[in-house]
């Protein structure tokens, strides 16, 4: 049997490379999908990779259209200290979907381009706690992104085995 | 010359396998180190692995990194949410650091939550298990084996 990896971005990563952001660094979403489908199709899984600028459209694809996958990774965008959005309904909503998927026992990586916690030095506390998120990587680019699916791989092996 | 990566695991991770292993699974941390050390010659890396229970000698290898070495892994345990000391010792450290969890902090208990690592390091994962050691030193590879570009290329 196939697994299915469904990655989702949220509201802003279209335009990702478009600013001066140093740490962005000349990244685009293209490139992310391009590298992430790469991997899947070297290890054997079927990928579906989606964004969305429309913060709605981005927690019904966590809440529904994560039963039809064996693993997700999201890129939230707004929980993040490099929100483009900042709605804490929006920030509320994203932590319970990522506990639905979480309670469902599939395996769940939030992941965010550059490191979320480094904005300020005085406070590390971030805006948004990961609630239910299985793993969380932040700070790694594009890498960010592969670990998660060498995770969850590494994770469908097991199950395999156990 | 092969680059150098200190490996530096906190307080009670010597425990690993024996202790709440639905949370830390049941690895040792010996079986952790062989993985990282065959990771770390896949990859022509030198690899330091350091376990300790005590805060000090974490800062004493933490400053000898300064010289020696061009990246740092480090699962601060507890001391993750409680050490200013190893908050300074990392940010005198120039290369690239990466702040590594088993299991994923703001999941447990509220005083988990803070991190006074994560501000002084490049990047963070937490939550991916011990597979997180061998997934950290393949992008420790990438960033230090070729150039700096290619860690978001």
């Amino acid at each position: 049997m196939t697994h299915k990896i469904l990655i989702l971005n949220g509201p802003g990563l279209a335009d990702l490379g478009d600013d001066d952001d140093d740490n962005d660094r000349g990244l685009t979403l293209e490139k992310v999908r391009t590298e992430c489908a790469g991997l899947c199709h070297s290890l054997g899984i079927e990928l579906d990779f989606r964004q969305t600028d429309d913060q709605d459209e981005m927690v019904r694809w966590m809440t529904q259209d994560s039963e039809g996958y064996d693993g997700v990774i999201i890129n939230p965008v707004g929980c993040s200290r490099a929100a483009t959005v900042s709605l804490p309904a929006y920030r509320s909503a994203i932590g319970t979907a990522i506990r639905t998927i979480a309670l469902l026992r599939k395996p769940v990586v939030e992941v965010h381009i550059n490191n979320i916690f480094s904005r300020s030095a005085e406070t590390t506390r971030p805006e948004h706690e990961p609630a239910g998120a299985m793993g969380l990587v932040c700070g790694l680019g594009v890498h960010g992104y592969l670990l998660g699916i060498r995770s969850i791989a590494h994770r469908f092996e097991s199950d395999a085995t156990h | 010359m092969p680059k150098t990566v200190y490996i530096v695991n906190g307080p009670n991770l010597n425990l690993l396998g024996t202790r709440e292993p639905e949370i830390y699974g049941a690895s040792t941390l010996k079986e952790i180190e062989d993985r990282c050390r065959a990771t770390g010659t896949r990859h022509g890396l030198n690899v330091v692995f350091f376990q300790s229970n005590h805060e000090g000698a974490i800062i004493d290898r933490l400053q000898e990194a300064i010289d020696t070495a061009q990246g740092i892994v480090i699962n601060a345990a507890a001391y993750t949410h409680t050490s200013i000391a190893i908050h300074d010792a990392l940010r005198a450290f120039k290369g690239f650091k990466i702040e590594l969890h088993i299991s994923n902090p703001h999941l447990r208990e509220p005083f988990r939550h803070v991190s006074f690592i994560s501000p002084v390091v490049d990047a963070v994962v937490a939550g991916l298990g011990i597979y997180g050691y061998e997934l950290v030193l393949n992008v420790m590879a990438a960033e230090l084996n070729n150039d700096e570009s290619r860690r978001f290329a």
